[in-house]
């Protein structure tokens, strides 16, 4: 009937050119598909699926759209406008190892939380939305992550980091980067 | 029977309609601005254009309360002792807030924007909007974006969302999606998934300003100049009703017109961008007489020349096309049937491509790509009892049963191949009315341009049995006459030939047409709502 | 006699989030009681009869919430429990997440039993991956232990929980973009009627409730009644509309004092107690110029008014959107208030969902207005613009479909309103030749 379905179904050889493996592994799809108990319909499961992919595989490409589409009987568009609301997904690059978001609204900025923002802008040679080359850092700016109470905060993957400095920024960068090599990745 | 106020007058609202205070303020002859609201879609709320005051009025008492909140007029379904307030010194200023907002970041690039004169923010503003230009962001800019079928002045949207959603409730294909959030939002496409199908020139129906633009319309023409025509769109069996607009008879744009029983708000690509064939240079526009050009040009002339011929033929038969008027196969018909009271009368050949398409919205795109094969089949069943196929007749032409023929064809594309064509070789007379050239011109005795859709009277009865009556939108080229001025012409009919009239006429004549008496109305009339016909009849109508 | 915490009784144990702890403190005796003494209907009574009022923000009475629901509808019912904390300044949800999630799983347990829901979302934003496992981990251990899942401790009553995790949008805590956001679109708030009460999550009736409500919703089920309105602030006498603020209330301190932190105190203590008493004053010996009351989509108060209480009508007195989330944010005197109303204008206009016209232009207008200030070029008619638009953009005025547009008012007009002198210093100071400007400028470049 619609379109897109039709779309959908040339899809199902699920690559973004023929012959290319589909981004999606048999595991990632099998996670997203347990979600689908939950809700009564199958759009409910999208943005843990968003979640799914952005952690496995650092980011959320246009094949990776089409292929959850498919998965979720959803047209492309209906996956990418949900994705672009909430800014958060990358599509064109890929997460680095660690996301750094650094909060800036009232109670860090109040406590200094700009100025370390520019720091780290400084120090790690890009601007916030931006990946270093090397793949280790991406730089974001927050708004509240709910740390006032350790206000200047920066939240890197998933551990908060409160009451920081230019100081424990640059033990923090430091440690990061020992943890990747001792990770070997 | 509820009553509502609005602005001071009562206003009725008849039993069991559910109208919110857009509807409701309409009945009261007061047009509330809007946006994002479409009868045709879900209610979004978004624009803030229709925001009124609401308040309710005690019955017991008459005491006013009126509420301190605005109200979105779209959302807000009207009950008894309603209040809505549209002309007070908070609304004007809520209206101006609103027109404001949305010109803040629009480029404001009338001079060269396809919607000029037919622009919401225009209107709006004119009427509602600030005197002076506050903001102190001067944007410009023509970025546009191909959506597929549609192009996008991406800074000329304002968000209304309309036409995503129509891509989902209406067309289903839900190819149009919003990118981002906040300011930074802009109606977009995913690469690949372009919107593309038969429904998507709607949108630009739909869109208040000139964000959404025809492919085929962009800059052509400027819409004050163009006159509109209620007509009826001869694509398929569903005929949905359209506006035909023109400039100095040349034809710019087709819009649908709205009709609640039929199309609602609504037709098909085809139906829109699908009128090449009214300008092509193909078109035959010079009657002939065995390959040459025939000089009678004056219709009572030519009228009796092939009346003469006709009557010298032999036994008679007539392909009555699809595509003809009611009217007109009605005097076609009567026409051969009063030379050669047993003339073979066969329905021409029906165009079918594909199958019947539907969409979620309840649109329907029907395979039979012709406007009026119910009322041709009713007429011809009328005076012959039965309408004889196509192939029916070619049999009788191969046997040599048929002194002469009358083809009436009009069909915009090919529908003739040459070894059909060459059986008709054997007749004494063959009359071809027709479009465009084909094969069976070169064994025509004489040849007359046919009109298309656009420049006929007269009307059509679609796959429900609703018909519709038509007026033409444009003259005909120099030398090309009308089906139904030549008939009438040939049956000696006095004065000109006026489509109503003969409507009316058979209208009593033929009982299948009875609920046409009186009148067509704008939206049509569905024919089975008077049918007095026998079992007989009705069933004698091929396809019911 | 100093006032004995509840909510945060037992974040200083050790391991206080896990089932052992809580359970060793009495947890869930509560439920157990419910489940065998009461019937859903007694719940909601005894929350309405108890005047708890959402700890949100929007400070809707809690029972009368329930109370929309449907009388016999065949179900599903969903609850929702909103944890998508995002107001700047407000952090009391993810303390009690992080060390006390089994008082707001009972609490949440006990409202779906009230409210009839058979399945319940908690809805946790991305920036809380702490809380994340720890509601997790709790879910799991509730699970385990027959708090969840069919047939809870031998009744009929079943109930699923499952988490649901944000992606860093303030939106997702007005409860129909919350709504929305779940069922995997954008989180575009939706209009209203019909209320989530009647048609909510996938257009079945849904009850949203905020992570302390539930918690409080916990402590009446133990406590009572009566407990609950000992403390907190009586209805003023003149105002039959006016519910009052009764109840324990967790005061988020942040900003420019010695001892930011998550403090439990009744409603109705003043501002200048919670800076003074509880978060040891303002730092480095420094004056109070001003503070957000209640997250920053108040507005602010100047030190002036530091007497305010905090319950859910003084603020408005002192010209607040209200209560909010009783979260302060202290501004010492040598913070610029033309950086507060730039933080404050950047934060909403990045937030704005963007479908309301008035809310997606008019933050963004405000924004762009102050960064012309900030470069130099504003102009003293640019306040009486922004307040303009401060006044027009909203529920309050009925121009939007939710209250983010007020959020982004508030501290436009408050701050306007009582800063207006150091306002129009500021321009003078920076734009000294066209402070006096009232036609609209030519762009900047980049426009």
């Amino acid at each position: 009937m619609s379109q897109f379905k039709e779309h959908a179904a040339d899809e199902r050889s699920l690559a973004s050119h023929p012959g290319a493996a589909p981004v999606l592994d048999g595991a990632l799809r099998r996670e997203i598909e347990a979600y689908l108990s939950r809700y009564p319909t199958k759009r409910a499961a999208l943005l843990p699926a968003l979640h799914l992919v952005q952690e496995r595989l650092r980011q959320v490409s246009p094949a990776a759209v089409r292929e959850i589409a498919c998965l979720l009987d959803l047209s492309p568009a209906q996956v990418q406008d949900t994705l672009g609301f909430y800014g958060f997904f990358k599509q064109h690059e890929r997460l680095g190892r660690f996301c750094l978001r650094v909060c800036r609204s009232l109670s860090c900025a109040a406590r200094g939380g700009e100025d370390l923002l520019e720091y780290l802008c400084r120090k790690l040679d890009i601007r916030p939305g931006q990946t270093t080359a090397d793949g280790l850092f991406t730089l974001e700016f927050a708004e509240c992550l709910g740390a006032c109470d350790m206000a200047p905060a920066i939240l890197v993957n998933d551990t908060l980091h409160g009451n920081m400095t230019k100081e424990k920024i640059d033990d923090l960068l430091k440690s990061l980067a020992a943890e990747k090599d001792a990770a070997g990745t | 029977m509820p009553t509502v106020i609005i602005d001071r007058r009562e206003i009725r609202i008849p039993e069991g309609r559910r109208l919110n205070g857009i509807e409701a303020a309409r009945l009261a002859g007061i047009e509330i601005p809007h946006y994002c609201w479409h009868p045709g879609l879900s209610v979004a709320g978004t624009c803030r254009m229709c925001l009124v005051e609401v308040g309710t009025r005690d019955p017991a008492t008459g005491k006013i309360t009126m509420q301190p909140k605005l109200q979105p007029a779209c959302n807000t379904l009207v009950t008894d002792n309603m209040i809505l307030v549209t002309d007070s010194e908070k609304v004007a200023q809520a209206r101006a807030m609103v027109e404001e907002d949305l010109l803040l970041r629009h480029p404001v690039d009338c001079p060269i924007c396809d919607k000029a004169g037919e622009c919401l923010l225009q209107d709006y503003h004119y009427r509602f909007g600030r005197p002076e230009r506050r903001a102190d962001i001067f944007p410009f800019s023509s970025r546009r974006k191909d959506l597929g079928d549609v192009i996008l002045f991406a800074d000329r949207c304002i968000l209304c969302t309309r036409c995503v959603r129509f891509a989902a409730e209406i067309s289903g294909g839900k190819e149009l999606m919003l990118i981002g959030r906040g300011t930074e939002e802009e109606i977009g496409i995913v690469d690949g998934y372009p919107l593309c199908n038969k429904l998507s020139g709607n949108v630009v129906d739909l869109c208040p300003v000139g964000a959404l633009v025809d492919k085929d319309f962009l800059y052509k023409q400027r819409v004050w100049f163009l006159r509109r025509h209620a007509n009826v769109c001869t694509g398929c069996a569903v005929g949905c009703s359209i506006w035909i607009e023109e400039h100095q008879e040349r034809i710019y744009r087709i819009k649908p017109r709205e009709n609640p029983f039929l199309n609602k708000w609504w037709i098909c690509n085809d139906g829109r961008y699908d009128y090449s064939h009214v300008h092509d240079p193909r078109r035959l526009l010079r009657a002939e007489k065995s390959g040459a050009p025939l000089l009678t040009v004056d219709l009572q002339s030519l009228a009796e020349e092939i009346n003469r011929s006709l009557r010298a033929a032999g036994r008679l038969a007539a392909v009555v096309s699809p595509h003809l008027t009611v009217e007109e196969a009605y005097l076609l018909c009567k026409l051969i049937r009063g030379i050669d009271s047993d003339a073979l009368l066969a329905l021409g050949p029906v165009p079918v491509i594909g199958e019947d398409e539907s969409f979620p919205g309840g649109f329907l795109i029907a395979a039979e790509k012709c406007p009026n094969r119910r009322g041709v089949e009713a007429v011809i069943a009328y005076f012959a009892h039965r309408a004889a196929s196509f192939d029916e007749l070619l049999t009788e032409v191969d046997q040599g049963l048929l002194g002469g023929v009358w083809v009436s064809a009009g069909y915009k594309h090919e529908w003739i191949g040459p070894a059909t064509a060459s059986r008709f070789d054997r007749l004494k007379l063959l009359v071809v009315q027709d479009l465009f050239p084909s094969p069976l011109l070169e064994r025509a005795t004489y040849v007359l341009p046919a009109p298309v859709y656009a420049e006929r009277d007269g009307s059509y009865v679609n796959r429900y049995d609703r018909m519709q009556a038509v007026h033409r939108a444009i003259r005909p080229p120099k030398n090309v006459r009308t089906e139904g001025e030549l008939f009438w012409a040939m049956l000696g009919g006095e004065g000109r030939y006026d489509a109503s009239r003969v409507r009316e006429q058979l209208a009593y004549e033929i009982p299948y047409f009875a609920a046409a008496r009186g009148g067509v109305p704008e939206s049509g009339v569905d024919l089975k709502s008077n049918l007095l016909a026998d079992e007989g009849d009705v069933s004698s109508r091929g396809g019911c | 006699m100093p006032y004995e915490p509840v909510l945060l009784a037992n974040i200083s144990k050790k391991e206080s989030y896990t089932l052992r702890v809580y359970e060793a403190g009495g947890g869930y005796r509560g439920l157990r009681r419910v489940l065998k003494e009461l019937s859903p209907r007694d719940v909601v009574e005894m929350i309405t009869a108890s005047g708890l009022r959402g700890r949100g923000g929007a400070a809707f009475p809690t029972g009368v919430k329930w109370s929309f629901l449907p009388k016999d509808h065949p179900g599903p019912i969903y609850f929702c429990v909103n944890a998508d904390e995002s107001e700047p300044g407000t952090f009391v949800n993810r303390i009690q997440m992080e060390f006390d999630p089994h008082q707001v799983l009972e609490g949440a347990i006990i409202s779906c039993y009230a409210t009839r829901a058979s399945k319940a979302f908690i809805y946790i934003r991305y920036e809380y991956p702490l809380c994340y496992r720890r509601m997790q981990a709790a879910v799991n251990e509730c699970y385990a232990a027959g708090y969840l899942g069919k047939n809870i401790l031998g009744s009929n009553f079943s109930l699923d929980v499952y988490l649901y995790r944000g992606a860093g949008v303030y939106i997702c805590g007005e409860e129909t973009g919350l709504i929305e956001s779940i069922e995997g679109r954008r989180a575009w708030p939706r209009i209203k009627p019909p209320f989530p009460a009647v048609e909510g999550l996938f257009r079945k009736p849904t009850i949203v409730n905020n992570v302390e409500t539930l918690a409080c919703v916990k402590q009446i089920v133990d406590r009572g009644v009566a407990w609950f309105r000992s403390l907190g602030v009586p209805p003023e006498p003149n105002n039959p509309r006016d519910p009052g603020s009764f109840g324990p209330k967790l005061f988020g301190l942040s900003g420019h004092v010695n001892r930011p932190g998550c403090y439990e105190a009744p409603l109705g203590i003043t501002v200048r107690r919670l800076v003074e008493h509880y978060g040891g004053g303002v730092w480095q010996g420094r004056k109070a110029k001003a503070a957000v009351v209640g997250g920053l989509s108040t507005g602010v108060i100047s030190e002036a008014e530091f007497d305010t209480p905090l319950d859910f009508s003084a603020p408005q007195r002192v010209g607040c959107l209200g209560l909010g989330t009783g979260c302060v944010v202290v501004l010492d005197e040598t913070f610029p208030m033309i950086d507060f109303l730039y933080n404050s204008c950047r934060f909403f206009a990045h937030e704005s969902c963007g479908q309301c016209t008035p809310c997606r232009e008019g933050t963004r207008w405000a924004l762009r207005i102050l960064e012309r200030i900030k470069a130099g070029r504003g102009r003293l008619c640019d306040l009486d613009l922004l307040m303009e638009i401060g006044l027009t953009i909203g529920i309050t005025p009925g121009t939007t479909i939710c209250g983010l547009a007020d959020g982004a008012a508030w501290p436009i007009q408050t701050t306007i309103r009582k800063f207006r002198g150091e306002l129009e210093e500021y321009i003078k100071k920076t734009n000294p030749h066209g402070y006096r400007e009232t036609k609209p400028l030519p762009a900047m470049t980049g426009d």
